[in-house]
């Protein structure tokens, strides 16, 4: 299991710099994806879980920047390469699925225009060819009448079809990294199953690995080897997904179990997360968790817990991560 | 596989030709709505122009040996005796043909038409010379004033424009006279030919045209710059803002394509249905800066028609009026569906 890493990010920082002052959306991120895994980020909405997919691609919106850290993709740093020369790696070496699949399709381009558009870009062909290889695509992602509907606008296109032509145009260019930022989120939950199953066969087929984004642990469940769990911009836990569901260790994961219905560890109690994720212009001192946590000391609010290995493949950021391990998970007061 | 290849052909073909066949039929309905639209715009200006007074009062109040008989003839000499109803299908009748009457007070009574198409030329002259000068400058500054959102550029740009919205035309076109006329002398008063050819720039006929052309031009084309400049800024802010617009840097276009290509053409929707409107108002418009420079347009012809009560005259350019603008709105719509696929298929 102790594969390659891919992609290792170390203390990466994006900020935004507002009017209202500058938002610490990614605060001292690392993590690393492996070659051929599928990595789930997940975390409430606001964490700063696209903001970290975006950052990978140097294409965080204004006004933020990134302001530090390393992100080494195949042993090279992306935050040290020209702009042209991250124009070759996007799309082609790492693609990236957002998260509106109802408005990630440009509504005034026909599809066939759209996908061989981003085939042409990385690829020497032909328009026919490249078209061949979008029709080729519609079939992989298992699009009916592939030769009709890819003339087709993105208005003419249910949900479930526009984000299969996401994922479509995400894989045209065969990368070795897929980012796919909640790609079920806005999805029914029949059709979201449908595309979850598809992604993970796709990934399997072109050997990729992915970094899946969502605040659904139910999502991340069936489809992630490992998972990032994050917070207010940090990451706080990172293990399998097995030791996850099975031994969550900070406080905030255990939370995040609760409040999901379908993995409740009891299915009596199910728990919503109290308070508010916090404003990120000026987060909590110390653990960003502190305000919200049942198990904050008086220490929390100073010192900043570090990512520690607890037990072996298994890290928290958490000051009180080692009594909690001692207890049973049961012992402990929730 | 040979027959697959025909057969993304035959595809794209086939999809191609519904495609303008339903393009045919969205202008093919746009032309029959025009029809009742155009009918009522002239019902109402012909009686309302009826209603203003009596044209032959106009005509002989100077004389004061113009007998009652005199009058009597002059009124069915132009069939203003006749049911208002018959008078106006009178006229669609003609018009029908082409024919639009004879002006009351214009030399002898010179064909509405000939009048018309006189006139309309120089007041397209300026006023399409003005739209695309602004157009072509205005799109790329607004479009690099989002793209520079909140940056001193941005600021400059925005703030020149609030202030250029702000400022009419016929106080920028004085200016404009006072200064480069008659301090600079660097361009004429007015007009648009000189009389004396003598007087032509180097003895060239399309020089003088243009010498001419400057002052008034330049005043409105800076008098539109300001509006099309923050519509454009603020159209293109809100389209980078949009998913897609991540997703197609996300997918590694160039800069170039992500901003001309994808963000313009989105950006672009609201200025068609702007310049659609400025067609309108460029003629409503017109009297004014006709009258500054002295320019003989439509506009001007229009206002002289109206003091003299020229009932021909007044309709005649109503009916030239409404035509270019229901033509410009039906062009208008034609764009917007060739732009925007979401209109084309309904
Ligand atoms: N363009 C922006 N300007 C200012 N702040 C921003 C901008 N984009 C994101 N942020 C801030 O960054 C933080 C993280 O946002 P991000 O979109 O990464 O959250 P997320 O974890 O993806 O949430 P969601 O589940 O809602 O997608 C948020 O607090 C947000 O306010
Ligand atoms: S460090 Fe303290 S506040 Fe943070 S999660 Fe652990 S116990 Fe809670
Ligand atoms: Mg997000």
């Amino acid at each position: 299991m102790a594969s390659k890493e891919i992609l290792k990010i170390e203390n990466l920082t994006t900020y935004f710099y507002t009017w209202a002052g500058v938002v610490k959306a990614v605060d001292g991120v690392s993590l690393d994806v492996r070659e051929g895994e599928t990595l789930g980020l997940v975390g409430e909405s606001g964490s700063g879980k696209s903001v970290t997919a975006l950052s990978i691609l140097r294409i965080v919106p204004r006004p933020g920047k990134i302001i530090g850290g390393k992100i080494i993709y195949k042993g090279e740093n992306l935050l040290e390469k020209t702009e042209g020369e991250m124009q070759q790696i996007r799309g082609k070496e790492i693609a990236y699925i957002s998260q509106e699949p109802g408005t990630s399709l440009n509504p005034v381009f026909s599809i066939a225009d759209q996908l061989t558009e981003v085939i042409r870009r990385h690829q020497n062909v032909t328009k026919e060819e490249a078209l061949k290889r979008a029709i080729e695509l519609f079939r992989i992602v298992e699009i009916a009448d592939p030769e009709i509907k890819v003339w087709n606008y993105p208005h003419q296109l249910s949900g479930g079809m526009k984000q299969r032509i996401a994922i479509a145009k995400a894989l045209s260019c065969q990368p070795s990294l897929l980012l796919a930022d909640e790609p079920t989120t806005n999805l029914d939950v029949t059709i979201q199953a449908q595309i979850l199953e598809l992604m993970k066969n796709l990934k399997e087929k072109l050997g990729m690995s992915m970094i899946l984004v969502t605040h659904d642990m139910g999502v991340v469940a069936g489809v992630a080897d490992r998972i990032n769990v994050m917070y207010a911009g940090r990451i706080c836990e990172v293990a399998s997904t097995k030791t996850i569901f099975r031994n969550p260790l900070h406080p905030y994961t255990r939370a995040l179990l609760e409040a999901v219905p379908n993995v409740a560890l009891r299915k009596d109690k199910l728990k919503i997360i109290p308070g508010t994720i916090p404003n990120l212009i000026s987060p909590p001192s110390g653990c960003r968790f502190h305000p919200r946590c049942d198990f904050a000391l008086a220490e929390c609010a100073s010192t900043v817990p570090p990512l520690v290995e607890i037990e072996s493949e298994h890290y928290v950021a958490c000051i009180r991560a080692k009594e909690f391990t001692e207890k049973t998970v049961r012992g402990v007061k929730r | 596989m040979p027959t697959k290849r025909e057969g993304f052909k035959a595809i794209r073909f086939k999809v191609h030709n519904i495609a303008k066949n339903s393009m045919t039929k969205y202008v093919l309905r746009r032309l029959l709505y025009l029809i009742p639209i155009f009918f009522g715009i002239l019902i109402i200006v012909f009686v309302a122009t009826r209603m203003a007074g009596d044209p032959v009062k106009l005509m002989t109040g100077l004389n004061p040996r113009i007998t009652f008989e005199a009058r009597e003839r002059l009124t069915q000499y132009y069939g203003l005796d006749q049911p208002l109803y018959y008078q106006f299908l009178k006229f669609v009748w003609e018009m029908l043909q082409g024919n639009l009457g004879n002006s009351y007070a214009i030399r002898g009574g010179t064909a509405v038409t000939t009048l018309v198409g006189n006139y309309a030329w120089e007041t397209f002259k300026l006023q399409l010379a003005a739209l695309f000068f602004s157009l072509v400058i205005a799109i790329p500054i607004g479009i690099l004033s989002a793209r520079k959102q909140y940056s001193k550029l941005d600021m400059t740009v925005t703030t020149t424009s609030l202030v250029g919205t702000c400022i009419p035309i016929f106080y920028m076109g004085i200016v404009a006279i006072l200064i480069f006329s008659y301090f600079l002398g660097w361009f004429p008063y007015g007009a648009a030919h000189s009389l004396d050819p003598t007087r032509y720039p180097f003895g060239s006929y399309l020089l003088d045209e243009l010498w001419h052309m400057f002052l008034p031009v330049a005043a409105l084309t800076f008098a539109e710059l300001a509006p099309v400049v923050l519509l454009v800024r603020s159209s293109m802010l809100e389209v980078l803002r949009q998913d897609y617009i991540l997703a197609a840097r996300a997918s590694g276009l160039s800069e170039r394509t992500v901003i001309y290509k994808h963000a313009l053409r989105n950006a672009l929707i609201p200025v068609v249905t702007y310049v659609g409107l400025y067609f309108g108002g460029m003629l409503a418009g017109a009297p004014i800066t006709e009258k500054v420079f002295n320019w003989p347009g439509v506009g001007r012809l229009y206002v002289e028609a109206i003091s003299k009560l020229d009932f021909p005259v007044i309709t005649g350019i109503t009916v030239f009026v409404t035509l270019m603008v229901l033509v410009a709105n039906l062009i208008t719509d034609i764009a917007y569906a060739y732009i925007d696929p979401r209109i084309r298929i309904e």
